[in-house]
């Protein structure tokens, strides 16, 4: 019973108003900003020096 | 929105006007200093000279010293004056004497080292570095500016203790707490050049020592350079994390977070000074190569406070309905000023901390270092981060100690006002960076260096500052005519001083958070730790001192 009962449930999309989905992806772009500037600095000097 | 019951609560008024004493100076080092800044941007496109013999290290000191230490020292302890004020039901008559005590102290040492500046007695820029020396009243007129401001802060000291005795065991408010860490960090770092300035350049200038040790005295500087800057960035910081959330109507992502983030600023931002010599003889690289370590700790803050302030957005836009990965962020209040002028300072933060990280990186320094790139990097934090912050509390500060409204014309021209600002300095920080990155150098006069070719390359970049500095000056005018119309003219009314709460009421902040004994016995390790064996070294292995130069013209 309680198995069939289990089947039956259905998967419900339910946006949880806690989430904090948005923050993490907006640190993480943060992050990579972050990268991106000191890696072509890094290379300018590089080349340079 | 949930208004608490703590919304009508006012600053005292005694109290306000020691706040509104310090916000006239300020924004009339804003007005004058904004001016100079000016005047630089055109000197520097080459194609224009300044009038009457006045030079352009003159005017390079006036814009540093009004901008970096009046504007600044003043907006800061009147801002910090007033929040502690509004968070503990306000100063006692003691404090409050020791408060206005600070500000004549430090009022009239301004006055001494402006006079010294017009006078063409101490053109050596904002950095006063030796050996390029100033009249001593100069030097002396720094001295009451420091003592004075240790005076101002000590008023916020004295209320914060007197608070924590009627309320034992309990966490102080959040934003005194803040300030309080503020004037402690303000006041370990100001040691430096309080050191250096009594003990070096005043004996100097003064004729009673001939020489001065010219590493010396750029150490003990830079102990002090470097935590100026956070002492600039934490109050922004005490808005973007206390005083935001409840403008949108949302609530604190954590108190403890907010807390431990500004004990750690407290920790990391003093022994760090080291990274603004990386490129100086006479200072042994490991112990550069350990401050370089201890500068990037203060990266751990910052990204806490990043994470922090998305969080807060993020929670309240999808306490709206909000939906999607970045939903939330349409639903921020973006017709309110208090909101989105420091908005789009914390955003300038972004490129502004990147740039921040290269600059204290050993090898990229190389790259930067004394170029104009540096300047376009503290126009980012300094001049965009956090004087908008500034702008956007005053926008609602001045009012409520005036007794005043923010009317929806003045709400109005303050976004105006905010994007001005970011737009003029798009340009002219933009292209700083750009000309940094081709050699162009900062703290120079000259533009075209007799016809040279590479110089040739840097001059439209030039000319984008000098766009950018003349859109910056209509943006100071807009900001001027704001603070006005808020302080005189404002239709009489209440405007509320916002403070916000934690969203979660039931986690106290711990109290080891309040150990002073604790925070600032490891922020005194952390400094001998970094200073003391590489400082005896830069003194027992010193060349011969130096002389004094005035290299700028004399009226």
């Amino acid at each position: 019973m309680a198995k069939a009962e289990l089947k039956t449930n259905q998967k419900t999309e339910i946006e949880n108003s806690s989430s904090l989905k948005g923050t993490l992806a907006s640190v993480f772009l943060l992050g990579a900003f972050i990268v991106v500037t000191w890696v072509s600095v890094y290379y300018l000097f590089v080349e340079r020096f | 929105m949930a208004n608490s019951t703590t919304a009508k609560v006012k600053v005292d008024p005694r109290d306000a006007k020691l706040s509104m004493a310090h916000f006239f100076v300020a924004f009339s080092a804003l007005a004058l200093g904004g001016l100079m800044g000016l005047l630089q941007t055109l000197v520097r496109s080459g194609k224009w000279e300044l009038p009457w013999g006045i030079d352009y290290y003159q005017i390079l000191t006036v814009h540093g010293v009004l901008m970096g230490l009046v504007l600044t020292t003043f907006f800061i302890m009147g801002f910090q004056y007033a929040a502690v004020s509004r968070t503990t039901g306000g100063h006692s008559n003691a404090a409050r004497r020791t408060g206005w005590i600070g500000f004549w102290i430090m009022l009239v040492g301004t006055l001494m080292a402006a006079t010294m500046v017009l006078l063409k007695e101490a053109s050596v820029l904002y950095t006063f570095y030796a050996p390029l020396k100033a009249h001593w009243i100069f030097y002396l007129g720094l001295t009451f500016v420091i003592v004075g401001s240790w005076i101002d802060g000590a008023a916020q000291i004295m209320t914060y203790a007197k608070w924590r005795k009627n309320n034992p065991g309990q966490p102080s408010p959040l934003l005194s707490f803040m300030a309080v860490i503020n004037t402690v960090m303000w006041i370990i770092a100001t040691l430096g050049v309080a050191a250096t300035v009594l003990f070096q350049l005043l004996p100097w200038s003064l004729g009673l020592v001939d020489t001065v040790d010219v590493l010396v005295s750029r150490t003990l500087f830079w102990y002090f350079g470097h935590p100026l800057v956070y002492f600039w960035l934490l109050p922004a910081y005490m808005c973007w994390y206390a005083i935001i959330p409840k403008i949108i109507g949302g609530k604190i992502f954590s108190d403890s977070l907010a807390r431990l983030s500004f004990i750690l600023f407290l920790l990391f931002s003093i022994p760090v000074g080291f990274h603004h010599q990386l490129t100086e003889p006479g200072i042994d690289p490991a112990w550069k190569f350990l401050q370089v370590i201890l500068t990037f700790m203060v990266i751990i803050p910052s990204l806490m406070t990043a994470f922090s302030l998305f969080a807060t957005f993020e929670r309240y836009g999808r306490s709206k309905g909000a939906t999607g990965l970045f939903g939330w962020f349409k639903v921020l209040p973006w017709g309110d000023a208090r909101f989105t002028v420091p908005f789009i300072g914390m955003a300038s933060f972004i490129p502004a901390g990147a740039g921040g990280i290269i600059n204290a990186s050993n090898q990229m320094d190389q790259v930067v270092h004394n170029t104009i790139w540096v300047t376009g990097h503290f126009h980012l934090t300094a001049a965009t981060s956090v004087v908008l912050t500034f702008f956007g509390i005053s926008y609602w500060l001045v009012p409520h100690l005036t007794g005043r409204k923010l009317t929806k014309a003045m709400n109005k021209l303050g976004i105006i006002q905010a994007w001005v600002w970011f737009i003029g300095m798009a340009f002219m920080s933009g292209a700083m960076h750009f000309q940094g990155l081709l050699g162009g150098p900062r703290r120079s006069a000259f533009s075209t260096y007799g016809g040279s070719k590479q110089a040739a390359e840097w001059i439209p970049y030039q000319i984008a500052q000098a766009v950018g500095g003349t859109i910056l000056f209509i943006g100071i005018i807009l900001v001027i005519i704001i603070f006005i119309n808020l302080a005189f003219f404002a239709p009489k009314g209440e405007e509320e001083f916002p403070v916000a709460v934690a969203e979660n009421l039931e986690e106290k902040a711990p109290m080891v958070f309040e150990n002073w004994k604790l925070w600032l016995g490891i922020a005194a390790a952390l400094i001998l730790f970094a200073y003391t064996i590489p400082f005896i070294d830069i003194i027992q292995n010193a060349p011969p001192g130096s002389k004094g130069f005035q290299t700028w013209s004399k009226w």
